[in-house]
């Protein structure tokens, strides 16, 4: 079953890797961006193929399993994404309100000429 | 010139009071209709305002900022900011006026604790207010006792000065933070509010220390 599991994620992993060149070559992802989603779906795949490697480096920091530092990893890149995800909206908001502001200012100009 | 700006949204049994009372103070009433759903516009523009209509709802903060850089734009000499509601009273417009000016300040901050003009309802003056004090405190205000009252009397520098980012109900602190970073001359006087049946529910106070917090972070 785990075989299975390590087939289909390897092949997913692949799919994603492809995804994420196609994307730089469509000029929607910069190089740094390319850079770290490649390097984080091999070494997803290292990690689902070798599951011992987790554990090795795991211990190397003190926590007992490999699975606990990739959950830990995890919720942590996950919180700081969900941040990122929030100001940027909050930018967007504001740019959205430097145009509703324009048109709205401009409407009186229209008028008065 | 004096101009006075006006947010307002769904204002429309009250805004052509406020903008005719205004009338009787300012040399011109703006005000910013901000997407209403009701005859805020025709009610304000038939009363005499210029009205500036947001397309979108932005808040509080956005209709302000649109306000200023339309009185920048016209070359107003002094602003002040007023609620749409009809809280206020527009006489105390002139009160501000002559402060500025005997005062050589360049804002005047309206504040309900100055005298007994106003009856605030308890659950503002003693948890809301006193919170919202230390909040202001905390992201680098001014020591204001109102810093809330959303009546405000600014000369052309104070103008040209503070540019309004925080688009929803946190630019009231804000605008305290603009004044220390410039070092504007400010004071506070009284000012009279009158309490209708509405108003900000405690908790949106959560909503502006949340606002407060992203906004330290955008550029």
């Amino acid at each position: 079953m785990i075989i299975l599991f390590q087939i289909l994620f390897s092949f997913f992993s692949l799919f994603a890797i492809v995804s994420v060149i196609k994307k730089r070559k469509d000029g929607l992802l910069g190089v740094k961006g390319m850079v770290f989603w490649v390097l984080f779906w091999l070494v997803a795949v290292v990690v689902v193929l070798w599951p011992n490697s987790a554990t090795i480096i795991a211990n190397t920091v003190g926590i007992g399993r490999g699975t606990d530092l990739t959950l830990y990893i995890s919720v942590a890149a996950l919180f700081f994404l969900l941040f990122r995800l929030h100001i940027k909206i909050e930018a967007v908001g504001r740019d959205i309100t430097k145009l509703v502001r324009e048109r709205a200012i401009e409407g009186v100009e229209e008028k008065i000429k | 010139m004096i101009v006075a700006i006006v947010p307002a949204y769904n204002e429309e049994k009250r805004i052509g009071s406020v903008v005719r009372s205004l009338l009787q103070q300012v040399d011109r009433v703006v005000v910013i209709d901000d997407c209403s759903s009701d005859q805020t516009y025709e009610e304000a523009y038939s009363a005499g305002a210029v009205v500036l209509r947001h397309k979108i709802n932005r808040g509080q903060g956005a209709a302000l900022e649109t306000g200023h850089e339309y009185a920048r734009r016209v070359g107003a000499q002094y602003v002040a900011h007023f609620d749409g509601d009809g809280q206020f009273d527009a006489a105390d417009i002139q009160n501000a006026y002559q402060h500025l000016q005997k005062n050589s300040v360049d804002i005047v901050f309206g504040s309900r604790y100055l005298d007994e003009k106003s009856t605030l309802p308890w659950f503002k003056r003693c948890i809301i207010h006193p919170v919202g004090r230390v909040v202001d405190r905390l992201f680098g205000g001014l020591r204001l006792s109102d810093a809330h009252n959303g009546f405000r009397f600014m000369n052309r520098t104070a103008l040209e000065t503070l540019r309004l980012r925080q688009d929803r109900m946190a630019h009231a602190s804000e605008i305290p933070v603009l004044v220390r970073k410039h070092r504007l001359r400010y004071s506070e006087i009284p000012v009279t509010v009158t309490y209708h049946e509405y108003g900000q529910s405690a908790l949106s106070g959560f909503q502006v220390v949340q606002d407060l917090v992203v906004g330290r972070f955008l550029k």
